[in-house]
This record gives C-alpha cells, sequence and structure tokens, in this order.
C-alpha cells in the first residue's frame, strides 16, 4: 500500500474552480475568508495527515483498542498525534470565536476533514464526534452550559460523543429506556445502557462530554417523549477545569470487523449527573438541527474510502506486470506489462475515481449549502439551502458510502490475492468502510428519510427545486459542441428522475408500503443522477479553464475523460434502479414471514 | 447470531423435482447406482453433519487463526478432531475414483454437498476442496504407480494435497513463473522455488501433505507452454508405503488474511525437494484445466454457501428484533414495535438475498450435471454438448455466484445494522471469508475475460448460439406450463437481449480488440441474470405443479427475481454497448 497523498490539486478544482468559494465567501460578506487562505489550510493539513496520522492507519488496526476495567487504550502513537492536533488548533477550526474558535465556515474545514480521514479513518472519529456535542450545545445550550463546556471542546483539550443507540433500538429511537430523574438543584440522575458510542471512552482528552437521549418521568411515548442531557466524564470544577468523576462507564468496547482503533462502547450511566439542554422531550428536534452536518460528516468516509482505494489500486496497477495488452505490448523490455493496460483494470480505477471525485464534488456542495444555511444574509437564500441541503444529505450519506464501499472492493480486486493479505493495506479500507453504510443512519434510514420526508411530504417541491437548478444547467451548456454528449444523458435523466418521483407518488398513494418498497433503489437513481449533475459540471468547468488557456491541460483533460467514462459506463445503472421500482409490490410484501426459509 | 440448517428442502426440489437428476445418473454406467432415495440419506446426513460437527467451530475457528511456529502450522482448536471424524465416516472420498477407494459420487450431488460445508464452515471446508482438486488431477494425468501410492491414502483422509501454482510475482499470468525442476538418474526431480497462497500448504491435521507443483525444466520453452507439473510429498513414502524421509519442502511462514483464517494460507519454500512429474512434460498447465471447470464451481459454491448462512442468519433475526412499525399499521400489538420484517426495505434485502440464493443453487446443480455427463456420458453428442455447456457456464458460475454470493453476505451485515458490524454476530465474518472467493481461482475479471474472450468471441458466439438454443427450445416447450404465465414476456425479452448484446459483443470485438475485456464483466453479470432467470422460470413452472406453502413462496420469489432483479440486464446491456473507448482514452499518468 502506498503513502497516502492528499489529492490537492483535485480539492483545490472543487473548491476553487467549481464551487467559487471566493465569490460565496464575498457573498456571505466573510470579508477574512478566501481562498487563499483556504490553500494555505489545505497544505497544512495534508501535511499532517499524511505525515501524523497515515503512518498510524495499518499500526492502529493491528493493534486496536485495549478495554481494561473501565479503561480504554487507543493505540500507540494516537494520543501523541493528537495532542499535536490540539495544539495546531485543528480542532477549534469552526468553533465560535466567542469560545476560542476560529469561526471559519464549514466549507473552509470540509477538505481537511477528508484528509484525516483518508488518512486515518478511525482516527479521525475521536475529533469528529465532538462536532455533535459542540453544535448541540452551541445551538441548544444555556450560556452557563455554553461557557462551561464550549472553550475545552472547542479547544479539543476535551472531547465529545452522542449517546443515542441502546442494545434493543437504534432505528427505532422511539422505544429508547434511558430514563433521567430530576434533583433537586435542577440537575438530572440519568440511568441507563448507550451501546456503540464512538468515543465514549479513551485515554487522549482529559474530559468527555456525553450528549445523551433520555426520558423524564411521564414523558410520554415515542419520539415525543425524549430529552437530551449533557452528562460529562468528570463534573466541572467551576473554574473550567475537571472534579468529581461522574457515574459513567465504559462496560466494554465492541470488538469490530474495521474502526478497529476507535473506540465502540457501551456506556453505563448509573445514576450519572446530568443536565438538560432545550425543552423537554424536544430532544430529537434538537438532535435534527445538526443531524445533516453528521450526516455529512460520514459522507466524507465514503469519498475517504474510495479515494484511498483509488490510489493505492492505481499505485499497484502501474507496478504489477502481468500478461500483454491486447493491442501489442507495452513493455516490451519486460516479462509482461503492467496492469493498466487491461481495460478491465481501468474499468475498476475509472469507478474508483469517478466515485472518489464525484462524490467529493457531491459533499463539497453539501458544505457550501451548509454555510449558506447557517450565514445567508437573505431569509429565501438561507430556506433555499437547507431544503436543498435537507434533499441532498442522504444522497451524500447513503450513496457516497455504499459507492465508495464498491470502490474499496475494487481496490482489493485490483491486488488480486495480495488485496486479501493484511500487510497490504487494503482489505482493512474495506472493512473500515463497512461500517458507513450502516452507522448515522443505515442506507435504508437514509433512503426513507429522502423518498418519504424529503421528497414525498413536500410533494416533490424539494426534488422539482434541484431538478430545476440541474435543468438551468443543461440549458446553459447544451449548446457547447464539446459538452454536448456530456449535458445529453444529465437532461434526460433529469427528466426522467421527475417522471419516476410521480409514478412513484401515484402508487404510494394506493399503497403506504410502495415507499419503503422503492425506497433504496430511488435512493441509488437520485444518487446516479445528481453525480452525473456534478460531473457535468466539473466537465463544463474543466472545458472553460481549456477554452481559457488556464494552462494545467492534463488535468483538465483528464476530467472530462473522467466525466465521459461516467456517463457511459456507469450512469446506466441507473436503469436497472429504475426498473426493480417499477416491479411489482405483490412479490415484495405477500411472502408470510414464516415462509422466508423451509 | 449466526444460525445454519441446511436448506434441504430446496436441495431434493431442485435436485429431484426440478432437475430429476436421478433419471441421468441411471443413465450412465458410472452413475448407476446412485438412486434418489441414496441422494436423499446423504444430503440428510451431511446437513447433520455440517450442522453438528463443523458450523460451531466456525466462529472460533475465525477468532483463532491458524498458528505458525517454526514451520509448523496449528490449526485452531477443534479443527484437527473434526477433520479426523469427518474422514472417518467416510466424507473425504466422496467424489473419489472407486478403483482407488473412493465413492464416486456425481459432481451434481457433490455440488449441494459442498454448498452446505461452506455455508457451515468455509475455512474448514477448503482443507478437502485443495485435495479434492489434487486428487482429479492424480486421477487424470498421473502413472499408475503413482496412483497407486498417493490416491487411497488421499480419498481415506490419512493425506491431504495442494495446487501449488502462484509465486510472489505472478498470480494470474503463470506463464512468467521461477519455480524449477532439475531431473535425477532415478527418473525423479528436484524441485526449487517459492510457491505463496498455498490453501492447506501445511497443517496438523493428516500424516502427510502431498503437493502438486506447477515448475520449469531446464531448457523449457518461455511463456505458459514450458510448465511441467509434480507431485511433491511432505514425507516420501517409505517401502512400505507410510510416511518416511521429511521431504526438501516447508512452510515459510502464514499469511495475515482479512477472512477464512481458520485455512492456513502458506508460502512453501522448495529447496531441492524431490518430486515425480504427472503427465508430459511442458503440458503442466493442460493438465491442471482438466480439473480446473470442477474446482472453479467449487469456489463459486462458496460465494453460495456463504450467501445461504448469511440468508439464514438474517431472516431469523429480522423476525426477531423489533423496531418501528408497519407502513400498513401496527402488526404486532403486544410489543413495542413490529419485527423489522414489516418493513418493505427489508423485504427486500430478504428477497434479493434468497431469489440469487436459490438461482445460484439451481445453476450450480445445472452445471454439476453437465459435468456428469461430460465425464460419464456414453452418448458421444452428449457428452460433446455437455463439454460445450460446461466451458460456457464454468466461468459464469465461478464469477456469478461469488459476486452475487459477496453482495448478499454483505446485505445480510445490513439487515443486523450495527450489530452486523460486531465480530460476536458472526454475520461481518461471512462477508471477510467470502471476500476471498472473487480473487482466487482466476479472479473475476479473468473468469469475464475467459467468459467474453475464449468462450465467445473467440469461437463466434457458438457456444452461446448453442445454449440460446437450450433456452429457447425450453420456452417452447413449456409455452403452455402454469407457473410461465406471468413471466414468460419478461423471460422472452431477456433472452433476446442476451442474443442481441451478444452479437455487439461481437461486432464491436471486431472493430476494436480492447473491446472484449473492457466488457467482460458486465458481460458476464449479464449472462448470469439472464441464466438466473431461465433457471427461476424452470423452478417456478415446478413450483406450480406443488399445492403448499414450500411452492407457493417459490412463486413469490421468483416473480420477485422477475421484477425487481432481472432489470438491472438491462443496465448492463446499455453499458456493455457503450463500448471501450471511454475506458481507453486517458493516458495512463494522467489517472
Amino acid at each position: 500500500m502506498p503513502e497516502y497523498k492528499a489529492p490537492l490539486r483535485d480539492m483545490r478544482f472543487v473548491l476553487n474552480e467549481v464551487l467559487d468559494l471566493d465569490g460565496h465567501y464575498a457573498k456571505l460578506g466573510l470579508e477574512e475568508v478566501n481562498s487563499e487562505l483556504l490553500n494555505a489550510f489545505l497544505d497544512e493539513g495534508a501535511k499532517f495527515s499524511e505525515n501524523e496520522l497515515a503512518p498510524l492507519n495499518r499500526s492502529g488496526d493491528e493493534e486496536g483498542c485495549h478495554f481494561e476495567d473501565g479503561v480504554v487504550t487507543t493505540p500507540k502513537g494516537f494520543k501523541e498525534a493528537y495532542a499535536k492536533y490540539v495544539e495546531g488548533g485543528w480542532p477549534a477550526i469552526n468553533g465560535d470565536p466567542e469560545f476560542g474558535g476560529q469561526g471559519l465556515p464549514g466549507s473552509a474545514s470540509i477538505a481537511i476533514s477528508e484528509m484525516t480521514g483518508t488518512a486515518n479513518w478511525s482516527w479521525s472519529m475521536y475529533p469528529g464526534l465532538s462536532h455533535g456535542a459542540v453544535a448541540t450545545i452551541e445551538e441548544h445550550g444555556t450560556d452557563q452550559q455554553k461557557n462551561a463546556y464550549l472553550p475545552k471542546l472547542t479547544s479539543g483539550e476535551w472531547t465529545g460523543t452522542m449517546c443515542l443507540t441502546e442494545p434493543h433500538c437504534g432505528s427505532d429511537l422511539g422505544i429508547l429506556k434511558t430514563k433521567a430523574e430530576p434533583n433537586a438543584d435542577g440537575s438530572y440522575s440519568i440511568t441507563g445502557t448507550k451501546i456503540f458510542i464512538s468515543a465514549g471512552e479513551h485515554d487522549m482528552a482529559e474530559n468527555i462530554v456525553h450528549i445523551v437521549l433520555a426520558r423524564l418521568p411521564d414523558a410520554p411515548k415515542g419520539t415525543k417523549g425524549i430529552s437530551l442531557f449533557i452528562v460529562p466524564k468528570f463534573l466541572t470544577d467551576g473554574n473550567g477545569g475537571v472534579g468529581e468523576r461522574n457515574a459513567v462507564a465504559c462496560g466494554s468496547i465492541e470488538h469490530k470487523m474495521g474502526i478497529k482503533a476507535s473506540a465502540t462502547c457501551v456506556m453505563n450511566f448509573d445514576g450519572a449527573t446530568g443536565y438538560l439542554i432545550g425543552p423537554e422531550n424536544k430532544g430529537l428536534n434538537c438532535m435534527f438541527t445538526f443531524m445533516n452536518f453528521a450526516r455529512l460528516g460520514t459522507a466524507i468516509q465514503g469519498v475517504a474510502h474510495a479515494e484511498l482505494g483509488f490510489q493505492g489500486g492505481l499505485a499497484y496497477a502501474r507496478e504489477r506486470l502481468a500478461m500483454r495488452s491486447l493491442s501489442g505490448p507495452k513493455n516490451p523490455d519486460g516479462p509482461a506489462d503492467p496492469i493498466i493496460v487491461h481495460p478491465d483494470v481501468r474499468r475498476m480505477l475509472l469507478t474508483s475515481k469517478a466515485f472518489a471525485e464525484g462524490g467529493r464534488a457531491l459533499v463539497y456542495l453539501c458544505a457550501q449549502l451548509g454555510d449558506q444555511v447557517k450565514l445567508a444574509r437573505d431569509d429565501a437564500e438561507r430556506e433555499q439551502a437547507h431544503d436543498l441541503m435537507a434533499l441532498l444529505t442522504p444522497i451524500a450519506k447513503a450513496f457516497v458510502t455504499e459507492v465508495g464501499l464498491e470502490a474499496a472492493n475494487h481496490g482489493v480486486q485490483i491486488y488480486g490475492g495480495h488485496g486479501f493479505i493484511r500487510e497490504w493495506g487494503m482489505e482493512q479500507n474495506v472493512r473500515d468502510a463497512r461500517i458507513s453504510t450502516l452507522y448515522e443512519g443505515t442506507t435504508g434510514i437514509q433512503a426513507l428519510d429522502l423518498l418519504g420526508r424529503k421528497v414525498m411530504m413536500t410533494q416533490g417541491q424539494a426534488l422539482r427545486n434541484f431538478t430545476k437548478i440541474v435543468h438551468k444547467f443543461c440549458e446553459a451548456h447544451g449548446d457547447n459542441g464539446e459538452l454536448k454528449e456530456l449535458i445529453e444523458p444529465v437532461a434526460r435523466y433529469n427528466r426522467e428522475w421527475g417522471e419516476l418521483t410521480q409514478a412513484i407518488a401515484m402508487q404510494a398513494m394506493q399503497n403506504p408500503d410502495y415507499v419503503g418498497a422503492a425506497s433504496v433503489d430511488y435512493l441509488m437513481y437520485s444518487g446516479y443522477v445528481t453525480l452525473a449533475y456534478l460531473w457535468a459540471r466539473m466537465a463544463a468547468k474543466a472545458q472553460e479553464q481549456l477554452d481559457a488557456g488556464a494552462g494545467d491541460e492534463d488535468f483538465y483533460k483528464a476530467k472530462i475523460s473522467t466525466a465521459r467514462f461516467y456517463m457511459k459506463r456507469i450512469l446506466p445503472r441507473a436503469a436497472g434502479h429504475k426498473g426493480a421500482i417499477e416491479g411489482g409490490l405483490d412479490c415484495l410484501m405477500e411472502l408470510d414471514q414464516e415462509h422466508f426459509a423451509f | 447470531m449466526a444460525t445454519y440448517k441446511a436448506p434441504l428442502e430446496d436441495m431434493r426440489f431442485i435436485l429431484n423435482d426440478v432437475f430429476q437428476a436421478d433419471r441421468l445418473w441411471a443413465s450412465m454406467p458410472a452413475t448407476a447406482e446412485v438412486t434418489r432415495d441414496l441422494s436423499d440419506a446423504i444430503l440428510d446426513e451431511a446437513g447433520k453433519m455440517v450442522e453438528n460437527l463443523l458450523f460451531p467451530l466456525n466462529r472460533d475457528g475465525d477468532e483463532e487463526g491458524c498458528h505458525f511456529d517454526d514451520g509448523q502450522v496449528t490449526t485452531p482448536k477443534g479443527f484437527k478432531e473434526a477433520f479426523k471424524t469427518y474422514a472417518e465416516n467416510g466424507w473425504t472420498a466422496f467424489s473419489g475414483n472407486p478403483e482407488f477407494g473412493g465413492q464416486g459420487m456425481p459432481k451434481s450431488l457433490a455440488v449441494l454437498f459442498e454448498e452446505m460445508m461452506h455455508s457451515a464452515n468455509s475455512s474448514f471446508a477448503l482443507y478437502p476442496a485443495l485435495t479434492n482438486g489434487a486428487t482429479l488431477c492424480l486421477d487424470a494425468h498421473a502413472s499408475e504407480d503413482l496412483k497407486q501410492a498417493y490416491l487411497p491414502k488421499l480419498y481415506s483422509g490419512e493425506w491431504s494435497g495442494t495446487m501449488c501454482l502462484t509465486e510472489p510475482h505472478c498470480g494470474t499470468d503463470l506463464g512468467i513463473m521461477r519455480s524449477k525442476a532439475v531431473p535425477n538418474d532415478d527418473g525423479s526431480f528436484n524441485i526449487s522455488g517459492t510457491k505463496i497462497f498455498i490453501t492447506g500448504g501445511e497443517h496438523d491435521m493428516v500424516d502427510n501433505i502431498i503437493h502438486l507443483v506447477l515448475a520449469k525444466l531446464p531448457d523449457a520453452p518461455a511463456g505458459s507452454k514450458g510448465i511441467s507439473l509434480f507431485l511433491v510429498p511432505k514425507f516420501l513414502p517409505d517401502a512400505d508405503g507410510n510416511p518416511g524421509e521429511r521431504n526438501g519442502v516447508a512452510a515459510g511462514s502464514i499469511e495475515h488474511k482479512m477472512g477464512i483464517k481458520g485455512s492456513a494460507t502458506c508460502v512453501m519454500n522448495f529447496d531441492d525437494a524431490k518430486g515425480w512429474i504427472i503427465g508430459e512434460p511442458n503440458q503442466g498447465l493442460a493438465a491442471m484445466f482438466t480439473m480446473m471447470n470442477y474446482e472453479r464451481l467449487s469456489i463459486g459454491i462458496q460465494g453460495l454457501g456463504l450467501g445461504e448462512v448469511s440468508y439464514q442468519s438474517a431472516a431469523d433475526y429480522a423476525r426477531e428484533r423489533l423496531q418501528g412499525r408497519a407502513a400498513t399499521g401496527v402488526q404486532n400489538e403486544g410489543g413495542n414495535a413490529d419485527p423489522i420484517i414489516v418493513h418493505g426495505d427489508v423485504r427486500r434485502m430478504l428477497l434479493t438475498m434468497r431469489a440469487l440464493n436459490e438461482g445460484g443453487r439451481a445453476l450450480s446443480t445445472y452445471v454439476g450435471m453437465e459435468l456428469d455427463k461430460a465425464k460419464f456420458s456414453e452418448n458421444d453428442a452428449e457428452q460433446k454438448a455437455a463439454q460445450d455447456r460446461v466451458a460456457l457456464l464454468t466461468p459464469i458460475a465461478k464469477a456469478f455466484f461469488t459476486d452475487r454470493g459477496f453482495d448478499t453476505t454483505v446485505i445480510g451485515q445490513q439487515v443486523f445494522g450495527g450489530h452486523g458490524y460486531v465480530r460476536e454476530w458472526g454475520m461481518e465474518q461471512f462477508v471477510r471469508d467470502c471476500r476471498i472467493s472473487q480473487i482466487y481461482e482466476g479472479t473475476n475479471g479473468i473468469q469475464a475475460l475467459d467468459l467474453a474472450g475464449r468462450k465467445v468471441t473467440r469461437n463466434g458466439g457458438k457456444y452461446v448460439d448453442a445454449f440460446l438454443a437450450d433456452l429457447r427450445g425450453w420456452i417452447d416447450d413449456n409455452a403452455n406450463e402454469q407457473g410461465l404465465d406471468s413471466i414468460r414476456e419478461r423471460l422472452v425479452a431477456a433472452v433476446d437481449l442476451l442474443e442481441s448484446t451478444t452479437a455487439e459483443l461481437l461486432r464491436q470485438a471486431g472493430d476494436n480488440p480492447d473491446m472484449v475485456n473492457a466488457s467482460a464483466v458486465e458481460y458476464l453479470d449479464l449472462f448470469g441474470y439472464v441464466t438466473y432467470a431461465w433457471l427461476w422460470a424452470r423452478m417456478m413452472v415446478t413450483a406450480a405443479q406443488r399445492d403448499d406453502d414450500f411452492g407457493r413462496a417459490k412463486l413469490t420469489v421468483g416473480r420477485f427475481y422477475f421484477e425487481r432483479l432481472l432489470p438491472r440486464a438491462g443496465a448492463l446491456a446499455e453499458q456493455i454497448k457503450a463500448g471501450p473507448a471511454t475506458m481507453m482514452s486517458l493516458e495512463q499518468d494522467l489517472f
């Protein structure tokens, strides 16, 4: 496995050229943020990721986390790397300046998250989970709570977690059992067991701040009876330091398929002191405010594993000699040609490249929308960005992680038998990628969110807002001879997307099962079409730069070439998903549950 | 937790009712003694054996893995004892030549047995699987002396076998291998070189290990035409045929792998090890090819077996796990949520798994029968036609079973949500164990190239024409059958699509040599989906004759296959027709 190199050229292309972040920041009134600053950031982030994090990726997987008597020890080197990360000020990039943050918008750090994640996904989860806690406290905490927790969380001296899942409930949080009993002093005693808590316990920070979902006594049943609490590992001492140990402890860590260096904890709350955050029984609503950001954080994982699989596969495909090219020897002096000459190897590489770069464009676009949601000065603009982000987030989360897993598997396949051997590192990429379609809402849950909540519940409006943007893009570039073959399929699928959605809506009125039955195929369809739009957009930008004689011709030509590959060889997959959706519902629902196996 | 019961009812349905394999067996002297009663009894016993003996060792074997210490390999706890029982009960002799102590069971029965083995414990299953390959090869090509000396002990399970092909620098491209064989005066050879990825190369379950090794003679022609095959035992047999002096072959290390951790994957160092040639000089690859179709089918079945155990476990979990409410209203009044099997998307996942598993089981049985005809039929025309079908369908079975098997194990894991990622639940092991099956025994890319190149374009589509004629003939013969009415149109369209896409492949391949390899994987997938459609139609026609829950479930799953999975074929055809241009235009340096 070659060492990870941050794909800086492509990152800059997406951020500066395709998404025009300079213009975007100017519009938002962020005068101090610009591409110059961003570029410096990217360079530093690349150095940190390549030099500090990537070297710990394989060893972290082999060693894993250790659990002994409630104490979790992270793999060798993790703690030191985290200390450097804190020292370098990285955790504070997006934080509120009032509490020591640098106040930069999400789009300014999205590439940094990608780099740290690609270099070492397990490691990046520790700081990653803090974002959720910070966002929750920033958004819903009292001033006192903000003062007590935000400075240390922002600096990274403390880390955070999100405690949602319980042994009997994950997707269905309405049935959770953890209890919160009010105390006389206004605090609460939290009791219950939470599982799958990433970074629930570890040795890298002096305190861990848990955001916990629990039920008040007499809370209504279901999702409307859930409240949110802050439960620190150590109670604060009132001076910004840590005091008494709270009654929360890690009961064990999971033995997992991958992300072995990330501690996945069972957390036992045994009358732990907690503080209500946000209104009573509105805990899930509070969580939803940053759900899109959290899901975007997982969408990055799809890009990360696609990129890593691609980089690893490419390096090997250029070196490994086997067989001769069908169109004549390409390496006549060697015993065989490098396998990159074989069309099937190219198919795997180009597929991975198309997903990595297309996924990057989608995730960065969502980050840009996230800026607008938070910072746009115009209400209408803010709302529009919010709706668009709401539509695209489940697509980014589920589609990009699904194809990220596919690309990671191509990486293994290119290595042949060596891909299955741990020392080469490619199989770890698959094992690590595998969690991304499960946590932070499974692909099935994202698909229901997309089709049920985002599309059906808005009577298709959210989708129309987006297809209109795509339509306008196609209109604007349809006459460009160079781009015609790329724009045509995008326009065609964009039209079909709307028609397919209408057809589903009609069917769903007659049978509510139709939505669940169609949802994942619909999500995948939507993902392929969305990526087609972004590939066309990237190709259009590349063509514009070529026409303008901007230099770097090879880079832009490769972009256009990859876009062509995507349209011809990947986009047709959407038709298979459409066909599946149009299949009947009966064959899916009629089988008696006792007759699934004989 | 993972659960497994041998799917005996479906196996009997396919073997006895759909294909009436016993009629075929009765028609050929070599298999005439195998009756339906016998095959049913064997499947029963095999089911009990894998459920009770092998499945319980599966998870522990993965956790513990194999141990390597100074050339010695120790298999996980319980493997050695289980293998002894397995051998004593005659399972190692299952398909062996009766002349040397084998039981001579047909491949069409063996495929079902192999499926159970891989469902229950894929790592364990690989030890006897490799021995099967070695014995097939010995039986076909070795001298009478070698057969007498080695086959009985290999069939009895006292010894085991390996296949030593791959070297560090070459796997797919064996033409560039370096291992050498120098002739001795006594007619034996001295073999030197390093072989890697040798499954069962060293272990503690048997008294002797017999390596079949590819190596080059001095002055052998360059490339794949200069490779010979040798038998190299770990211990040289003494005058009584028992293991004697230690030979110059030893395991240098074992690999640390993603999965199949209970299976020892060895680096084998040959240092002037004594060996004997099998078959003719420089004909080693050809000798290997005679058993290649058997081995490829068997490895395909690994994907199938793992898909089945993953399905059964996921179906059980989906009936038990309570989460959310059904879209059409509460189904489980007494509970705080409904079992997840009520949700459309969970059903989609389960039915996808089941439709692929059962379609695969039908194809493995079909190819098994064709292999039996190819080997045992005394009717020349039948034999030739069977050989052609085997040649065409084997790469499809190997790659399609394992690719769909991998998809299936991933879906099974998905049904478990976060728990699917946790080792104790067992679902992620199936994914890791299955991942190798797409790679070894010829990567699936190589299988696809074999299909699209050697088996289709290089003979102008001759095999495909015959196969399409089989399909169309069957459709005509069954035009009025119940069970076919609801899906007949879709089936005919699928056959048409395979025909037109094959024509397009041949046309474009004539213009551009890159077309074949650029379309091979999608073409193989398309072929697989259409073949499953035909086999599902056959199962549906047979199922329509039954009036029971099993038959009705078959019809539902069959309809699911046609309505929800077969549409993938259309997308694949479109990708193939797009041609190779966009794949080849990017300069190697611009990736």
